[in-house]
């Protein structure tokens, strides 16, 4: 039987949202569901208005989905804002000790299903989490799951804590199972036995962080910005165990150029922020550019300009990535679609950087960044090797010495006879300055073509190594949308739907965005009946990069700005509306 | 004295010969550097020296060690990375007035706080050489320039007060005009362990028609020839105010403690003796299974 619900914890911040999105996620991944869980919140410390919203099925999850199931209300100015769509069926749990419904101008389909949370815990304990454990009882007992293996999450959970705080807990848990069976609340699933799950819960930050530390990640800095702050909080818990060092820095101009130096030094480095903060790294990208300095940069997309909405999602900052840095150097920007892929794009950037010498700048989006999905186990075991790096240098060792494709090994720091000069100027093959040390000697002209070419042919060379987009779904469609970052698979799922609806669409998804590959996506796009492209920005900076780039026209958008992840229904919609004119 | 080492001053030079105006300041500090490296025996290879932008921070360009130029006022931050990367390495930043105290203000006032074990050394004229002549950050009150044609109306700021009121461990002022002495205080502070801060009055003969080399032979004194305890914090606040009280520059090492812990040593990676330049790449199973836990 196909199983799909969406639950949604409505509260406020301070309420602990993520903890119980989090605790009742893993709930749900102990009974072996497959899960995606996303956090809407307001930049706030206290107060406001916030739902961690689960969807949990059977397969895989493609999107957080729209309208709930089960909705949980966990205070009563929450319960005054919150407004269910009309027509919806959800089943609303609050507390009726605390406040109730009645004067609420919810629609009639709704549910109402009052719990006295705050008398049952009394009975228990004063701890306040403790409601959230009723009220998890009581859902869990909607879902048919099963009591022994949410206790052992609770075990997982809160074992360090001592045997009491298990036992009221597990106290916490049977009352809500019991007062939802004797209260009659509805069942969604009957109780079954479940198989013993295997899946990770993890963030797409999280991901990004455990790829890189996979592939040998030895230095990481960066000043908080959202979404991107909680790669450091995580890389810092197992600080001395990593054995790497993670760095807040005064500013972002500060986190790359330590970045820069680390990895100038032979340490794999990585720095991390938001486009505000990458906006300050700039320049020093143009530097690590012309220096052949390796380099991850990650920038999570949240909504701009400026500081924008800062807890909100976009898709935005493109060509901001694109454009970085004054003049010309390659720069290899990767976009990861979804969890698992931050995971893999965490140790291919790590490896283009040190194999290319470049600028890598991962664009993450905040939806992708924050989003908390199960995934296969991740296998962290890997042989990692060394790229370019020169432990005994030729007695004639020239630093940038020009190759067929562009790469010059390097030495690092303490290594014998290796020393070099390298500077943000222009050089000749042995890095001496053009612009100082040999100004204005005729024969700098010629070296000055030649340094561009042979920076500039790291992308031609790398191109060939990245792997070609692939056109997902039928080739005869009736229409090819097209994609980048975080919105993958909610395409994948409108597809699925309009598939349901005789309408066949294909779907072209872009991960590698610099270097480009031109002609592939030329030719698959030339094929296309009729093209939209989905982005999450006002003006459609995808679709603007590949007519630059192919000058192929995409001929229809859907596009949202107002910081929310796409949903299905709207790209649905959409298509509907574009082939009922075609 | 390790007897291996038989390098000389010559040895460390790049092979270029340097390109600022004949009479610069900054010649004595290419000596300077090279003399402190060589009597503190410290090999090429492990030497970095890391500058910024500027007519000082040609500098790399000149000596046969890890050379760095950064964009303009990031010495630091890379150096910083640099040094913990790999704390093996001796990592220098040398960059003028403009650069460290100007634009690069705010990585300079965190070094000084954070005790990574650099040194960072300025060559400080008073003056933007290399745009030819405009107002630093260190120019005094009244000073005509390019940017000032009216006299300069702004406060210059004490960059050696500040260094020792953010938590520096060692700061010293040094005068261009005096090669020996010169050479002393940059062994000290390479010597150092925490980090070190060199101001270096050095006249820009081109731009700087004010703080001239005969300016300082008449105001400079050595603090080593007087009774000053440099662990003595307030008389080294007191001292490094001087310039402006009573039109006396005192040279030499202000402030200087050795108690104060490192970064390095505080640092929860670097304090178990691991060199993250050189550390194995792949993950232990049991590191793996430590990060991994909590996604189960």
């Amino acid at each position: 039987m196909k199983k799909d619900v969406i639950i949604r914890f409505v509260g406020s911040a301070g309420d602990g949202l993520v903890s119980i999105g989090i605790l009742f996620s893993k709930i749900l991944k102990k009974h072996n569901f497959n899960i995606l869980g996303f956090r809407s919140y307001q930049s706030v410390i206290r107060g406001g208005y916030n739902t961690y919203q689960i969807r949990a099925c059977n397969s895989k999850v493609l999107s957080v989905g729209e309208e709930a199931d089960i909705i949980f209300l966990l205070n009563k100015n929450v319960a005054k804002l919150h407004k269910p769509t009309e027509g919806s069926k959800a089943m609303v749990i609050y507390d009726d000790d605390s406040f109730d419904l009645e004067d609420l101008d919810y629609p009639e389909d709704i549910k109402k299903l009052p719990i006295p949370l705050a008398s049952i815990t009394k009975e228990i304990s004063k701890l306040r989490i403790l409601k959230n454990i009723v009220g998890f009882g009581a859902i869990s007992q909607i879902l048919g799951l099963d009591e022994t293996l949410i206790k052992e999450v609770i075990f997982e959970q809160f074992g360090s804590k001592g045997e009491e705080v298990i036992f009221t807990n597990n106290e916490a848990l049977e009352k809500g199972i019991k007062y939802a069976e004797d209260n009659n609340w509805p069942e969604l699933w009957e109780k079954h036995k479940y198989e013993k799950a295997q899946q990770m819960l993890i963030s797409g930050n999280e991901a990004l962080a455990l790829g890189m530390l996979s592939a040998g990640l030895k230095f990481y800095s960066g000043y908080p910005m959202t979404p991107a702050t909680s790669i450091v909080h995580y890389l810092t818990k197992h600080l001395p165990k990593l054995g790497i060092i993670v760095k807040q820095t005064e500013d972002e101009i500060a986190a790359i150029g330590m970045a820069v130096g680390a990895s100038y030094c032979g340490a794999r480095a990585a720095t991390g922020t938001s486009g505000g903060g990458f906006s300050l790294m700039t320049e020093i990208i143009g530097m690590a550019g012309i220096e052949e300095i390796p380099l991850v940069v990650i920038s999570s997309q949240r909504a701009g300009p400026s500081t924008g909405m800062a807890t909100k999602t976009e898709q935005a900052d493109l060509f901001q990535a694109y454009g970085a840095s004054q003049g010309e150097f390659p720069k290899v920007i990767i976009a990861p679609y979804d969890v698992e892929d931050a995971f893999n794009v965490g140790i291919e950037a790590l490896e283009i950087a040190e194999k290319y010498q470049v600028v890598v700048i991962v664009l993450m989006d905040l939806y992708l960044s924050e989003s908390n999905s199960t995934v296969r186990k991740l296998d962290l075991r890997r042989k990692n090797k060394r790229f370019e790096i020169l432990d005994n240098p030729p007695e004639d060792f020239r630093r940038y010495q020009f190759s067929e494709n562009g790469i010059s090994p390097r030495t690092i720091p303490g290594t014998k006879n290796g020393m070099f000069f390298t500077g943000s100027s222009e050089r000749n093959e042995a890095g001496t300055s053009l612009a100082s040390t040999l100004a204005g000697l005729p024969d700098t002209l010629p070296i000055r073509v030649k340094m561009v070419e042979k920076r500039m042919k790291k992308l031609d060379t790398l191109v060939k190594e990245l792997e070609n987009p692939q056109l997902e779904g039928t080739e005869n469609a009736e229409i090819t949308i097209v994609s980048w970052g975080s919105t993958i698979n909610i395409v994948r799922e409108a597809v699925l739907h309009l598939k349901e609806e005789g309408i066949t669409a294909n779907h072209l998804h872009l991960k590698y965005l610099n270097p480009f590959h031109e002609e592939v996506v030329t030719k698959i796009l030339q094929k296309a009946k009729t093209t939209l492209c989905v982005e999450q920005n006002y003006t459609g900076q995808l679709r603007d990069y590949i007519r630059m780039k192919t000058g192929v026209n995409i001929e229809h958008k859907l596009l949202r700005w107002d910081g929310e992840p796409i949903v299905t229904s709207q790209i649905v919609a959409k298509v509907k509306e574009v082939v009922k004119n075609e | 004295m390790n007897k291996e080492f038989n390098l000389t001053i010559k040895d460390y030079e790049s092979g270029f010969f340097p390109t600022w105006c004949p009479g610069c300041g900054n010649f004595s500090q290419w000596r300077a550097i090279r003399q402190a490296l060589v009597e503190l025996e410290i090999p090429k290879e492990e030497v970095v020296l890391v500058s910024g932008i500027g007519c000082s921070s040609h500098m790399p360009n000149f000596l046969d060690v890890y050379g760095l130029q950064t964009v303009h006022g990031r010495g630091i931050p890379v150096a910083t990375g640099i040094r913990l990367a790999n704390p093996e390495l001796t990592v220098l930043v040398y960059a003028g007035d403009g650069d460290i105290y100007g634009i690069g203000g705010n990585h300079f006032l965190h070094s000084c706080r954070r005790n990574v074990d650099i040194i960072t050394i300025v060559s400080n004229n008073f003056v933007y050489g290399l745009t030819t002549g405009q107002a630093s950050a260190t120019t005094p009150v009244g000073t005509f320039t390019r940017t000032t044609p009216r006299g300069s109306i702004e406060n210059p700021l004490n960059p050696s007060t500040i260094a020792i009121s953010a938590g520096a461990t060692f700061v010293a002022r040094a005068f261009s005009g005096d090669l020996k002495h010169l050479a002393y205080v940059l062994k000290e502070a390479i010597d150092h362990r925490g980090f070190a801060y060199v101001d270096v009055f050095s006249p820009c003969i081109t731009f700087n028609k004010n703080q001239t080399f005969d300016y300082f032979r008449e105001r400079v004194y050595k603090l080593e020839e007087t009774e000053h305890d440099k662990e003595d914090y307030f008389a080294a606040l007191d001292l490094s105010n001087q310039r402006f009280v009573k039109d006396k520059l005192p040279t030499g090492i202000f402030y200087q403690i050795e108690h104060k812990t490192t970064y390095e040593e505080r640092d929860f990676s670097l304090n178990q003796g691991i060199i993250p330049a050189h550390a194995p790449l792949d993950l232990t199973e049991e590191q793996i299974e430590t990060i991994t836990e909590e996604f189960y």
